[in-house]
């Protein structure tokens, strides 16, 4: 057994727990204005939605928008420190008021939490050296894809069960952007900005975009039952959507405009 | 993403050393006490002590670490108390050295010859006589290297506490490569600072073995 699955069993178990306990709610709007603090979920270890700049001071989208609800909402912002695997368990048991850390909404998880509308959206390809020949999935066959172990395109590309693909999971994008540039692996299945990342770090194995693999919405996540909170966010995203300002916060850090059905 | 490694991720390094070592305090003086309290009720004449010590030993010994600390923060605050990162790792880590060190510990008392029991037994002195002059000050030479072992092993250990939202020297390692995407310079400094804070620990053994070592008696059965 793995860390991993460890985890995911007593994740599993505490779920049940929780299920179990009435939960003493207050309402957690009300909490969170009355504390004039919102404490929010982010992995600070997943560019670029979240990272440190050089003054090691939290930067990315996810961290942009979260400081950009903060301001409007006019609180003060904390971040929880959270690794993917930990990011809902923080909002379950209350470390975090919401979750906002390239959240792919997937019905698994909205079985555990809710989910907001959608605020960016996350496209993951499947990329590979430039000088390797692949069109389609055929291609692929026998050749090692790399991905995040745990992230929304590990589980895609394991669930293509008939593509025969192997997969090699590292345990973050660094660790699999390493074994890319080091040519563990020649291809990987990432965001577009990541496969770029590779070429800037070993110009001698540039890497692109070779299929499509899936679009993911990314909403903010909270707490099952929390109708007036999510009526706040949903409004909120709503005004900054059509204002712009969300997709700028997209365009700075990952160089492309979030989709169109999505800003009309 | 990008950029190069300069002094504050360094500073942010070094933060991360300083928790690690914090951490490592804490699981070692809180398992240190729980421990001997441990050992001592594995070899107790009461047999009821014995057992629920053996079980605590078994049933921590058998749980991962990860799964410990887990369950300390996300567990305890499912059931409506609330825990800090460092309270729910402290006391998790605590458990965690308490039953290993229990163990060890045990063992290097019951390795302290049968004759000198049985010596201080017909000297009249007391059960709690006999622990302090006879027994423990020869137990503890033979505990010196095992006990340090683990303790290198727990400095190490400590980076797990990342899974609680803990930053130590692992985790801050982690966020700082994924900011700069330079994993071969920043495990390698990370490799170095967990040596730096090993090694001395080892020294220090190595001394107190040999200034206990002298004078020291053979002890085998007649």
């Amino acid at each position: 057994m793995t860390n991993k699955t460890l985890l995911g069993t007593a994740a599993a178990l505490l779920g049940l727990v929780i299920l179990s306990a009435t939960p003493a709610s207050a309402d957690l709007l009300d909490d969170v204005m009355k504390a004039k603090k919102i404490r929010i979920s982010t992995d600070l270890a997943i560019p670029p939605s979240g990272m440190m700049d050089s003054s090691m001071k939290p930067t990315g989208s996810d961290v942009e928008v979260a400081q950009l609800l903060a301001k409007d909402w006019g609180l003060e912002l904390e971040f929880i420190q959270t690794t993917g695997a930990t990011r809902i368990p923080n909002v379950l048991t209350g470390k975090a008021d919401i979750i906002i850390s390239t959240l792919s909404v997937t019905p698994e998880r909205a079985k555990v939490i809710d989910f907001t509308k959608r605020y960016a959206t996350l496209q993951s390809d499947v990329g590979c050296l430039k000088s390797m020949n692949v069109k389609d999935w055929p291609d692929l066959k026998g050749k090692s894809i790399g991905v995040s172990r745990g992230t929304t395109q590990d589980t895609t590309l394991s669930n293509m069960k008939d593509k025969e693909l192997t997969i090699a999971r590292y345990d973050d994008d660094a660790t699999e952007v390493t074994a890319a540039v080091s040519g563990q692996v020649d291809c990987v299945g990432t965001s577009a900005t990541i496969i770029n990342q590779i070429g800037v770090k070993n110009p001698a194995r540039i890497f692109e975009s070779k299929i499509p693999l899936a679009t993911f919405d990314l909403a903010i996540g909270l707490k099952k039952g929390e109708q007036r909170l999510m009526d706040k966010l949903n409004g909120w995203i709503t005004e900054n959507v059509k204002n712009g300002k969300l997709n700028a916060i997209y365009k700075k850090f990952h160089g492309v405009e979030l989709p169109p059905d999505m800003r009309s | 993403m990008g950029g190069h490694l300069n002094i504050n991720h360094l500073m942010f390094l070094g933060q991360g050393a300083l928790w690690t070592i914090g951490l490592s305090v804490i699981a070692l003086i809180g398992g240190g006490i729980v421990g001997f309290v441990i050992a001592l009720a594995r070899i107790s004449p009461l047999k009821s002590v014995r057992i629920a010590s053996a079980v605590y030993v078994q049933l921590i010994q058998g749980t991962p670490l990860l799964v410990i600390l887990f369950l300390g923060y996300f567990g305890l605050a499912a059931i409506g108390l609330k825990v800090s990162p460092l309270a729910a790792a402290g006391a998790s880590l605590t458990l965690y050295v308490a039953a290993y060190l229990g163990e060890i510990w045990r063992g290097c008392i019951q390795s302290v010859p049968k004759p000198q029991w049985e010596a201080a037994e017909g000297l009249a002195l007391s059960r709690t006589q006999r622990m302090l002059k006879v027994i423990l000050p020869q137990a503890i030479r033979i505990a010196t290297p095992p006990t340090v072992g683990f303790m290198v092993q727990i400095v190490k250990n400590t980076s797990l506490a990342s899974v609680v939202g803990f930053v130590e020297l692992m985790r801050s390692g982690q966020i700082v490569n994924n900011s700069l995407f330079e994993p071969f310079a920043i495990y390698a400094i990370i490799a170095v600072i967990y040596f730096a804070m090993c090694y001395p620990l080892s020294l220090f053994s190595q001394r107190l073995e040999r200034r206990m070592g002298r004078g020291r008696s053979n002890l085998a059965p007649a």
